[in-house]
């Protein structure tokens, strides 16, 4: 479509819009008058959706984003949705720093060396990991950024709540995660294995062959295979996760229970590394690389077309549909293999295939975007602190709290149980009741243009009939747009 | 409204009933709980706090029950309570935090026994209700659960009390229609509410002549009946009592919570009555039992080896699970009373019964279980 029709398209869709209100939203600003007289959050006037559908800028935001905030529809119209994309791959280029400033106070999780986090409550450690996760994802304008970091902390799940991981998670949270999540898998991957929160998680600092008899610990490695790379399905034996158990004995975390002194720190120790020859999914391991078998693992896992096939499936279930069509996974796991397993082409790819501009709204949020896409699109703010907190775990989504090592579910149907909380949020929400997050309910309105363009704005395409009908008589039309079925798709 | 109940209900109706978790936290004394009467090396080592024959309940001749737990008594002598002297886990730290992470997350895995057991049963809940922890936040057990809400009462239940009138008809007019798997589910939650809302309005007096004391931990005991006799889906329930840490005048310290937990229990059981005990599983834990030898202030210090209590759920009673062990030369570490019976053994046929398939490889990884025959 060119700008020019896209143009013409808006200002049909927008005199359409005029017409179409359905008895005004009368109770939401009897409802919102009291809040009126709030502070100014410079909350300007900007242009909602206008389409009876959701548009290409309403889709791209819904995918790539925790959510559109007030304006950025009319902004991503204005650019186009394709430049919106680019623009989301390079997120260096965007200037994020008040979004850094909002979470410098964090303190915590910039603890150097590794060992200053032990200074610390374990317990005030997750608080500060949780507040900076939700404050990123509702602030950061590197949204796609954020968005991969959600999912990667999936796909390399931790619970800390497992021995010294209790300390050593914002570390990983930094180092693995946030520091490549649009980079190289390769790398990531590497990162991840000499993780210290990830060595305790996995059993990987107790995995060692300091003796002819001993057994090494597969539990990483078998993960390794199952769930970071190549698969449940991926062709691995169990004699392969032998072997790549093998190849990593030997790397120790230093503990908290034993070492005084650079508590976390990740060491090698060659007389507890098995250091004979391996053979890993058919590629032989020569004796004596040591430490080098860890690199040898890293190169035959991530260049495995089954992890392409693994992670391109993943990435299309996230971004496309809980059952992505065949052609749009070759064609993502063809990118991964090429580009030597480079996120970003990967994605590129991804955002490029007819599968991902077909899919509109036919994705269910899961609970943590549901609560962001609230509070991005009402402009609210928040300190993330209990009160928020407590409606994430009552959803059963509370950042890095999940305890197996596969991660929140991307599907939808595990969070059903818990659509009645969502109802509750919405409910709290709308009438300020959440305490330490608020929005300002009187100028959304207004900065809308009134409460049929909110509704468009919330649900990313002007509303139904029966969705301004049901919002009307409700008795808390914001509350019942954010609690209803619209709001839940993305 | 009444078709919507009826489907909800059908499809949360557990078989397996409802799993009721009580941590005494503190580290409970077991051996002034169930007194081994009849070992003439216990009354030695307590000659100040020692339970005297005559101020207890016989249970079998070598064990009694202290007198302040009298009320658990009438369900011993009905077959209903089951006992697990010298219980505990593996964790020898004798720390208060240390034990209870260990004995709640089950072993050095990350997140709670029950969280994990909720999340892999095979009849895993879709009510907003499958797990509940009754007090101001959730315990490390229930860490991991699939969906779970701490509650005071069950009026924090629900969407609250600014509910507007006709929310909740345009919720049900929008899920209606709505697509894929959010039909099924809003009107579910539609339902589950309905539920929780005529709880809240009809506070039906206790049944069977049941009385509830006014301490917190009887009043969360009666939410969670409230929640069982509901049919909300209800799988599991935690509650703690606190106040155990017995270090000085152990009597003092103890008489009162040993009241409450007996006293409430009593009310629970019978409140619920013979069917619905027969689907509601008790199982009363602390992270550890006190040093076997009273301190020079009247007091016992942090120990080992505990009891547990097992109550309900078809479980055969009136019984004490232990090989009793001799005090002179088998305590562990600095005079405890060693653990003997671990903790997840007890729990394994009760989850299992709850919910049979379950995978408890998975619940309790990196144990070997084994088997102690509770039924």
């Amino acid at each position: 479509m060119s700008p020019l029709s896209r143009r013409t398209l808006l200002k049909a869709a927008t005199a359409g819009g005029a017409v179409a209100g359905i008895g005004g939203f009368s109770a939401l600003s009897q409802w919102l008058t009291p809040l009126m007289n709030g502070g100014d959050d410079g909350l300007d006037a900007f242009q909602p959706p206008t389409a009876e559908e959701i548009d290409d800028a309403a889709h791209v935001l819904n995918r790539l984003t925790f959510g559109p905030r007030p304006g950025q529809h009319a902004e991503v119209s204005a650019m186009g949705a394709r430049a919106f994309i680019a623009l989301q791959l390079e997120p260096e280029k965007i200037d994020d720093r008040w979004t850094e400033s909002r979470t410098a106070r964090f303190e915590a999780l910039h603890a150097w060396p590794m060992g200053e986090l032990l200074e610390y409550d374990s317990r005030e450690l997750l608080d500060q990991l949780t507040r900076r996760k939700i404050l990123h994802a509702v602030h950061s304008k590197r949204q796609l950024h954020e968005v991969m970091v959600d999912f990667w902390s999936d796909h390399f799940n931790i619970d800390p709540s497992k021995g010294d991981s209790k300390w050593l998670k914002p570390a990983d949270d930094r180092d693995v995660i946030r520091a490549h999540a649009l980079g190289s898998f390769p790398e990531m991957l590497r990162a991840s294995l000499l993780s210290p929160s990830m060595l305790w998680y996995l059993d990987g600092r107790v995995n060692r062959r300091a003796a002819e008899n001993e057994r090494p610990n597969e539990n990483h490695a078998r993960e390794l295979l199952e769930l970071h790379t190549l698969g449940v399905h991926g062709g691995y034996s169990q004699q392969d996760v032998m072997e790549v158990a093998r190849c990593l004995t030997g790397w120790t975390v230093r503990e908290r229970a034993k070492s005084r002194y650079a508590v976390g720190k990740v060491e090698f120790r060659s007389h507890l590394h098995d250091d004979g020859p391996k053979s890993v999914l058919g590629t032989e391991i020569p004796a004596g690389l040591g430490a080098g078998d860890l690199d040898r693992v890293i190169n035959i896992v991530t260049r495995h077309p089954a992890t392409a096939r693994h992670l391109a499936t993943k990435l299309c279930r996230r971004f496309i549909d809980e059952s992505p069509p065949e052609a749009a996974i070759s064609k993502v796991a063809a990118a991964f293999l090429s580009s030597g397993g480079a996120i970003r082409p990967t994605l590129t790819a991804l955002f490029d295939t007819s599968a991902f501009w077909a899919s509109r709204g036919g994705k269910t949020k899961r609970p943590f975007h549901f609560v962001v896409s609230a509070l991005r699109a009402t402009a609210a703010r928040s300190n993330a602190g209990p009160a928020l907190q407590e409606h994430l775990l009552r959803l059963g989504h509370a950042p890095f709290q999940y305890p197996t090592p596969d991660g929140y579910p991307e599907e939808a149907q595990p969070w059903m149980a818990t659509l009645l909380w969502r109802w509750k949020f919405a409910l709290d929400f709308a009438r300020q009741a959440i305490d330490g997050t608020s929005f300002p309910a009187g100028k959304l309105v207004r900065a809308a243009g009134g409460e049929d363009a909110l509704a468009a704005h919330l649900l990313g395409r002007r509303a139904s009939a029966a969705e301004m009908q049901a919002a009307a008589s409700s008795g808390a039309p914001l509350a019942l747009l954010l609690a209803s079925p619209a709001f839940q798709r993305f | 409204m009444n078709d919507r109940l009826t489907t909800f209900i059908s499809g949360q109706r557990d078989p397996g009933g409802t799993l009721v978790v009580v941590f005494l936290r503190g580290g409970a004394d077991g051996l002034n709980m169930v007194i081994p009467h009849g070992d003439d090396l216990y009354h030695k080592a307590r000659p100040g706090i020692g339970i005297r024959r005559e101020n207890l309940l016989d249970l079998d001749g070598f064990f009694g029950l202290n007198s302040h737990l009298q009320p658990l008594h009438r369900w011993w002598e009905s077959g209903d309570l089951a006992l697990v002297h010298c219980a505990g886990s593996e964790d020898e730290s004798r720390s208060h935090f240390e034990a209870q992470d260990f004995m709640e997350h089950g072993g050095l895995a990350a997140g709670g026994w029950l969280g994990r057991f909720l999340r892999t049963r095979p009849d895993a809940g879709s009510s907003p209700l499958t797990a509940v922890a009754i007090g101001p936040t959730l315990p490390e057990c229930l860490r991991g659960a699939p969906s779970c809400a701490a509650i005071q009462s069950l009026d924090d239940f629900g969407l609250g009390p600014h509910v507007p009138a006709g929310f909740l008809h345009s919720l049900a007019t929008l899920y209606r229609s709505a697509p894929r798997e959010l039909g099924p589910a809003g009107r579910n939650a539609l339902a589950a509410l309905e539920r929780i809302q005529s709880l809240d309005t009809r506070d039906d007096p206790p049944a069977h002549g049941a009385a509830y004391a006014a301490d917190p931990f009887s009043a969360g005991l009666r939410q969670i009946s409230r929640l069982i006799k509901g049919r909300v889906g209800l799988q599991a329930a935690t509650i703690d009592l606190g106040g155990w840490d017995s270090h000085l005048t152990q009597s003092v310290i103890m008489d009162p919570p040993m009241q409450r937990l007996a006293a409430g229990l009593h009310a629970f059981a019978t409140d619920l009555g013979a069917e619905e005990m027969a689907r509601t599983h008790i199982v009363v834990l602390t992270e550890f039992g006190r040093r076997v030898a009273e301190n020079s202030a009247a007091g016992t210090d942090h120990g080992r080896g505990g009891v547990m209590f097992l109550l309900g759920g078809g479980i055969q009673g009136g019984k004490i699970h232990v090989d009793w062990p001799d005090l002179a030369t088998q305590l562990a570490g600095p005079g405890d009373l060693p653990v003997l019976n671990n903790y997840r053994d007890f729990l394994a046929p009760i989850l299992t019964k709850q919910a049979p398939g379950s995978d408890l490889t998975k619940v309790f990884p990196g144990h070997a279980l084994r088997d102690v025959g509770l039924y």
